[in-house]
């Protein structure tokens, strides 16, 4: 593959510590499997104990190797038909960076870290997807705080001035949208006050989202522009290793139930077994951390493409809270095939607890 | 069991014959192996080359400003794709390398700049990062922003300019590595001829053994399954080292031999491609060695015979006609090929007997002469080889008539390449007149300067050729480039064809077409032309046809001075010799002249040692795949004589018996391989001067449109000759200390 | 009386075999005069070819010496061996073997020719002895287009074509069926006494041994 040729190269022509230790086998910002030996020396790793700060963890993490802004929509077209959109932005540090010392001279083309954006619109079926990557620090590619933007080329969230709300455009090839999102300011922070395990050794991420947004705006498939409106949901997260070692890949909820709740839940899949998580959102805001032993997640149905092999439906129980739902893709391929494969689809949520959602499924192709 | 062990015995006996043939499947796996890494090597490497050198769409200010890093940043952020090309000039020997961006790409698609896999496999490409920290150290260095072909919208200060760091190579590549893959084939060919003497020479002698097997009720069709089952464990075991040994050696002659030769060579645009086994090349090479051993099966038996009969000669010396006349007359590129192969076949066919035929001419020519009976006795001898040897005999033939044709081939590539470079970079410097610039300005402004050498304005636009026949619109689209004045810069151009002073009748309103419209149109010197120019049409003579290698699209050249009204040049740019003066000097009037900051001054020089850098070495490399066929060829003809030799050892010794001392043997066996050797050279020798002709007159313009000048080259041909009289004494020693050998130990009984 | 063609005085001959030595001839000595013949018979191995090819120095004695029309080679000097056994050969030895005496490429009047003009005759009696012999019709054949016996008689045109001083025949009619062999001898000792020259015969044959003036019987000799 072309791009993915091209960031090879990049970390062999760049030869520095952080490439050698995040190799193209450890993915773009953990999307496929990491090696079992990583040293992340230089990188700040976030620990038990590490809290939020706003504004200023909106914008990068330039000491954490990776993090991602992430969005996703379950909307409805004006003739009531489902549609989901997907906008991703990931940032990969190559070397870290304190916070204090000055960005790169743009001048000199430096190469600190590698962006990447991804779009998808599903509907009726149908995905679109398309891709593009970008240096950092030359000014093409990059996040800020305050005000609240990110951006890479011309695909753009950014909060807009003197209002509550945010705009999020972008296009591809047969595909756009225009995007306001409101009620930007509901924001949960999973784990333990946003310190979200991600394995049993302690392992972790920073962590938090917006899991109300409203949203309504414009999709444009093929040359013709439909009205939409509907839910999404919004993460921000970062960490300098997010699988470790013997951990293949993630299957990753967030679920908008009819009675008001959120849910939020994940399970890392390993050698031997897998550790899950998750935080159920009450329709006051309340946030309750859910651990392995409150959940049950077990896929019911596959789905065989030329990228791998996926599960598409799902039972998720939480018996705390009486909830034994079916978690199913609409009928479709949903694979991102970008540098590194992923599952990204709209679910729809029958059973104790109906309602709608995403899933993300990584470490599946082949 | 016993049969496989009463099968296997005769190898026990002769253990040479198994080592000849699985030494000849390892050296021909070698060969082809060696063939096609190098054929790889070459590809890639004019790949690079072509990249390197290809016209490039940029990004430049209207206002005449340098882009840099905001310019690209912006106009990314506005949704266009460009991406960053720094340029930075070293000195020899890393020359000038490139920095790119690869996640800058991907909007590029197919059209990628900077290598087609996007891989950024050493010079001349790198991470812009690294080019600049190399331009931080004080190396000269220029940023483009490239964008695709296509016409972009482009925010408001911005306009696309087209750039190129010389001309491009375009289909004066492709040709050559067509030409390559043709000569691939043949050293299949010879390959396959070698392998299946070395088999056949061994059949032949365990043909009783066979047929006492038969005798003793074996049936026919297992003792070839088994021979097939033999060949396939042979060539299975044999084809692996020959692999190994192919890529090794390609590496030594693509690398080793390349730096040896040229310290200027760029060792790392080659590297890369030989570390895998080139696994396609044992999988053809099983299957040859199969086909071409096996392939008697198929034949009927009645058919065999019929080969050699005088009705059978005939049938080939018509094939050779027809091939003759198919490749003369053929209107398209597989019917050349067709032909070249029936000429090939048919000469293959009839070379052996030729050979037999001329040399018992000699034979007879010798007694009535009054040469002693000695030498009649040698001419005879050599029939006889010329008849038993005629595998390996017809495999050398060809692979000499290749190497022929490869050193013509890329002789003339050489050449060809020199005069298009001389043509399109005739000043020592060009300028690029920058954007919104008036050229004219500049133009009288470099004729008031004292001292300056020949320079001419450069103007390029689009023009049609107005159909004669048949009405309609039906004007032909020609690119029109316009020269003004008329200097000397011009006298280094090759003209195929002119009327007297051409260079005068183009100044008085004259027109040159290149020789790909000459051929569209079947133009001449004296025809008239009707070109239509923006909404004029002027009737024009044409006044001579120039060489324009490489491109496919019809040219017209006009002096400046008969552009008529509303000629618009879509670029346009000045060759200049600075003569007497410094071209900063120049360079610093021009900007004076255009009202800008810098004036963008490519170094012809340069640009020309790079693009004849690596060309070299692709031509090296070339050079390399015939010398290798050739060894093969040698080798096997060493094996095949020694194994020819050992039959007849005998009747030389016979004349020791008789009284002739051992040096007038050993003079007798001399002649008599040098003679062998140096009449398959002859009989190469009008085959290649064919194959050439074909490749540069035939092959090249149904293929792309124009033809390479036909050059013979006889002092390669006495080189060739040289090495057929080195084989033959090599050949002559090997069978002397074989002579030595049997005469000490044994005694003479039979 | 004349001098004799051959005179061998003392001759030994013995090879090494698996790290002994095996002495075929041990101090050998007879003559032989012109126009007389010696058969030389034993069983196989018993040293008939070596003493045949020591007699032509095509190879080499331990001990003696031999003299052949008038040229004496002495085993302990080894000037000039190898060139004027050559030249002995060429002029005044003819050898004749059991089969392969003819080249292949050349006709049997060519290869009496050749035969002929590397002993340094004129040439153009070639025909005649080819018709004396009974193959004249068969001329300007190729050997592989005549019979067994025909191409034996045929090496011995070439041989006589010489004019040599000594014969040595290694089992000139062993190939050949009992009638021809007896033809072929016919012809040899035929022309061997008319022309005076001497000839030593190796053979099995008892009867064709009987036909010769001297016997040497090497089965005696270890």
């Amino acid at each position: 593959m072309r791009v993915r040729a091209g960031v090879t190269v990049l970390c062999l022509a760049m030869m520095v510590a952080a490439c050698s230790d995040s190799s193209t086998e450890a993915g773009f910002a953990g999307l496929a499997q990491q090696p079992a030996d990583v040293d992340a020396s230089g990188f700040l790793q976030p620990q038990p104990g590490d809290t939020l700060t706003f504004p200023e963890d909106w914008g990068p993490h330039p000491q954490h190797r990776i993090e991602w802004w992430y969005l996703t929509a379950n909307l409805e077209t004006s003739d009531g038909d489902p549609l989901g959109v997907q906008w991703t932005q990931f940032r990969q540090a190559l070397q870290p960076r304190s916070v204090e010392s000055e960005a790169p001279n743009p001048d000199n083309w430096p190469l600190e870290a590698a962006w990447m954006a991804h779009g998808a619109v599903s509907f009726n079926g149908e995905h679109w997807f398309a891709e593009k990557l970008a240096r950092g620090d030359v000014g093409h590619t990059g996040a800020t705080a305050e005000p609240f933007e990110v951006w890479l080329d011309d695909w753009r969230l950014r909060a807009v001035p003197d209002s509550d709300h945010w705009r999020l455009r972008a296009q591809g090839d047969g595909w756009a949208y225009d995007l306001r999102l409101s009620n930007t300011n509901r924001m949960v922070a999973h784990g333990d006050k946003g310190f979200s395990a991600k394995s049993a050794s302690g392992e972790g991420s920073m962590y938090f989202s917006l899991v109300d947004l409203r949203i309504e705006g414009t999709v444009t498939l093929g040359g013709e522009t439909l009205e939409v409106s509907g839910k999404g949901w919004f993460d921000r997260e970062w960490s300098s290793q997010f699988l470790k070692g013997g951990q293949q890949g993630w299957d990753w909820f967030a679920l908008h139930l009819d009675g008001g709740e959120k849910l939020m839940g994940f399970r890392l899949r390993e050698d031997d077994g897998a550790f899950l998580a998750g935080s159920w959102i009450r329709p006051g805001g309340e946030v309750d951390a859910l651990g392995s032993e409150d959940v049950t997640l077990s896929p019911s149905s596959w789905h065989e493409s030329e990228q791998g092999r996926v599960p598409v439906a799902w039972r998720l129980t939480i018996p705390q809270y009486d909830v034994d739902v079916t978690i199913t893709a609409p009928p479709g391929n949903y694979w991102n095939t970008g540098l590194y494969p992923y599952w990204e689809s709209p679910v729809s949520v029958t059973g104790s607890h109906p309602g709608v959602g995403y899933m993300e499924l990584t470490g599946y192709s082949d | 069991m016993m049969l496989v062990g009463a099968f296997i015995s005769h190898y026990r006996r002769h253990p040479f014959q198994l080592a000849a043939l699985a030494l000849m499947i390892v050296l021909a796996t070698m060969l082809w192996a060696g063939v096609t890494v190098l054929t790889d090597q070459a590809r890639n490497s004019l790949f690079q080359s072509e990249e390197a050198v290809a016209p490039r769409v940029h990004v430049v200010r209207t206002d005449g400003q340098p882009v840099g890093v905001a310019e690209f940043a912006a106009l990314r952020m506005d949704g266009l794709c460009v991406a960053p090309w720094l340029e930075v000039q070293r000195p020899a020997p890393e020359g000038r390398v490139i920095g790119i961006d690869p996640l800058a790409m991907g909007c590029f698609g197919e059209a990628t700049p900077g290598g087609k896999s996007g891989e950024l496999d050493g010079t001349p490409f790198l991470d812009i990062s690294e080019a600049k920290r190399l331009s931080r150290e004080g190396y000269d260095s220029r940023l483009y922003l490239l964008a695709p072909n296509e016409n972009a919208e482009l925010p408001q200060g911005y306009a696309l300019r087209e750039f190129s760091l010389g001309p491009s190579t375009g289909e004066l590549a492709d040709s050559f590595l067509l030409n390559l893959d043709a000569l691939s084939l043949l050293v299949l060919l010879i390959t396959g001829l070698l392998v299946r003497s070395v088999h056949r020479l061994g059949i032949a002698q365990r043909q009783a053994s066979f047929d006492l097997l038969y005798r003793f009720g074996v049936q026919r069709g297992r003792v070839r399954r088994l021979l097939a089952l033999e060949l396939v464990v042979l060539t299975s075991v044999c084809v692996l080292p020959g692999l190994w040994l192919g890529t090794q050696l390609a590496g030594v002659l693509g690398s080793g031999l390349g730096q040896a030769l040229d310290s200027l060579f760029d060792v790392t645009l080659y590297a890369g491609s030989a570390e895998a086994l080139p696994w396609q090349a044992a999988g053809v090479m099983v299957l040859l060695v199969l086909a071409v051993c096996l392939v008697d099966w198929l034949v009927p038996q009645r058919w065999r015979g019929a080969l050699s009969s005088s009705r059978a000669r005939l049938a080939a010396v018509l094939v050779v006609l027809a091939g003759l006349v198919v490749v003369a007359l053929a209107p398209e590129l597989a019917r050349v090929f067709a032909g070249t192969a029936l000429v090939f076949v048919g000469v293959g066919w009839l070379t052996p007997g030729v050979l037999a035929f001329l040399a018992q001419r000699l034979s007879d020519r010798a007694s009535l002469d009054g040469a002693g009976p000695l030498t009649r006795w040698r001419h005879r001898e050599l029939a006889v080889m010329f008849r038993q040897l005629a595998l390996p005999v017809v495999a050398l033939q060809f692979a000499m008539a290749t190497v022929l044709a490869v050193q013509a081939l890329v002789t003339t590539f050489e050449s060809t390449f020199d005069d298009w470079l001389a043509q399109r970079l005739e000043a020592e410097f060009y300028l690029e007149v920058p954007p919104g610039a008036d050229a004219s300005l500049a133009a009288d402004r470099l004729r008031r300067l004292e001292g300056i050498g020949p320079w001419h304005r450069v103007s390029r636009g689009e023009a049609g050729i107005v159909s004669e026949s048949g009405g309609g619109d039906k004007t032909l689209p020609v690119d029109l480039f316009a020269l003004a004045p008329i200097s000397d810069l011009v006298a280094a151009w090759t003209l195929l064809a002119s009327v007297d002073q051409p260079w005068q009748k183009l100044e008085q309103g004259g027109v040159m077409v290149n020789e790909q419209l000459a051929r569209r149109r079947q133009l001449e010197p004296g025809d008239v032309l009707e070109v239509l120019v923006r909404d004029t049409v002027i009737s024009v003579d044409v006044v001579a046809i120039y060489a324009d290698y490489g491109r496919p699209a019809g040219e017209i050249l006009m002096a400046g001075s008969a552009l008529p009204e509303g000629f618009v040049a879509r670029f346009e740019s000045f060759s200049v010799n600075p003569g007497e003066l410094a071209m900063a000097e120049i360079r610093e009037q021009l900007a004076e002249v255009w009202n800008v900051t810098d004036v963008t001054v490519r170094d012809n020089a340069s640009i020309r040692a790079l693009a004849s850098r690596v060309f070299g070495q692709t031509f090296l490399l070339t050079r390399a795949i015939s010398l290798l066929t050739l060894v093969l060829a040698a080798a096997a003809l060493l094996i095949m004589s020694w194994v020819f030799f050992t039959t007849r050892v005998w009747y030389f010794r016979l004349l020791g018996i008789w009284g002739l001392p051992a040096k007038a043997i050993r003079s007798q066996l001399r002649r008599l391989s040098v003679i062998l050797t140096v009449a398959v050279t002859l009989a190469a020798l009008p085959l290649g001067i064919w194959l050439t002709w074909v490749l540069v007159a035939r092959i090249n313009p149904l293929a792309f449109g124009w033809s390479l000048p036909m050059a013979l080259y006889p002092g390669f041909w006495l080189e060739l000759g040289l090495v057929a009289v080195v084989t033959g004494l090599v050949v002559a020693h090997l069978m002397r200390r074989q002579l030595v050998h049997r005469a000490s130990g044994q005694q003479v009984k039979i | 009386m004349s001098s004799p063609v051959l005179a061998i005085e003392g001759l030994s001959k013995g090879f090494a075999s698996g790290g002994q030595r095996v002495s075929v001839l041990t101090g050998l000595t007879l003559s032989v005069l012109p126009g007389e013949s010696l058969a030389v018979i034993g069983r196989s191995g018993s040293g008939k070819s070596t003493l045949l090819n020591l007699l032509c120095g095509l190879q080499r004695a331990d001990g003696g010496v031999i003299t052949v029309a008038g040229e004496s080679f002495d085993s302990s000097d080894n000037r000039d061996f190898d060139t004027r056994w050559a030249e002995l050969r060429r002029r005044s030895i003819g050898v004749v073997f059991q089969d392969a005496n003819l080249m292949p490429a050349l006709s049997l009047v060519e290869n009496v020719q050749l035969r002929a003009n590397l002993a340094g005759l004129a040439g153009g009696g070639e025909r005649r002895w080819l018709e004396r012999l009974g193959v004249g019709a068969e001329a300007d054949r190729y050997p592989d287009q005549v019979s067994g016996g025909q191409a034996q008689r045929a090496a011995l045109a070439m041989v006589f074509a010489m004019a040599p001083s000594l014969i040595l025949a290694d089992e000139p009619t062993g190939s050949l069926d009992r009638h021809t062999a007896d033809e072929v001898a016919d012809c040899l000792f035929d022309v061997q006494r008319n022309s005076g020259c001497a000839l030593v015969l190796a053979t099995h044959d008892r009867e064709l041994a009987g036909r010769c003036n001297h016997l040497l019987d090497l089965s005696g000799t270890p």
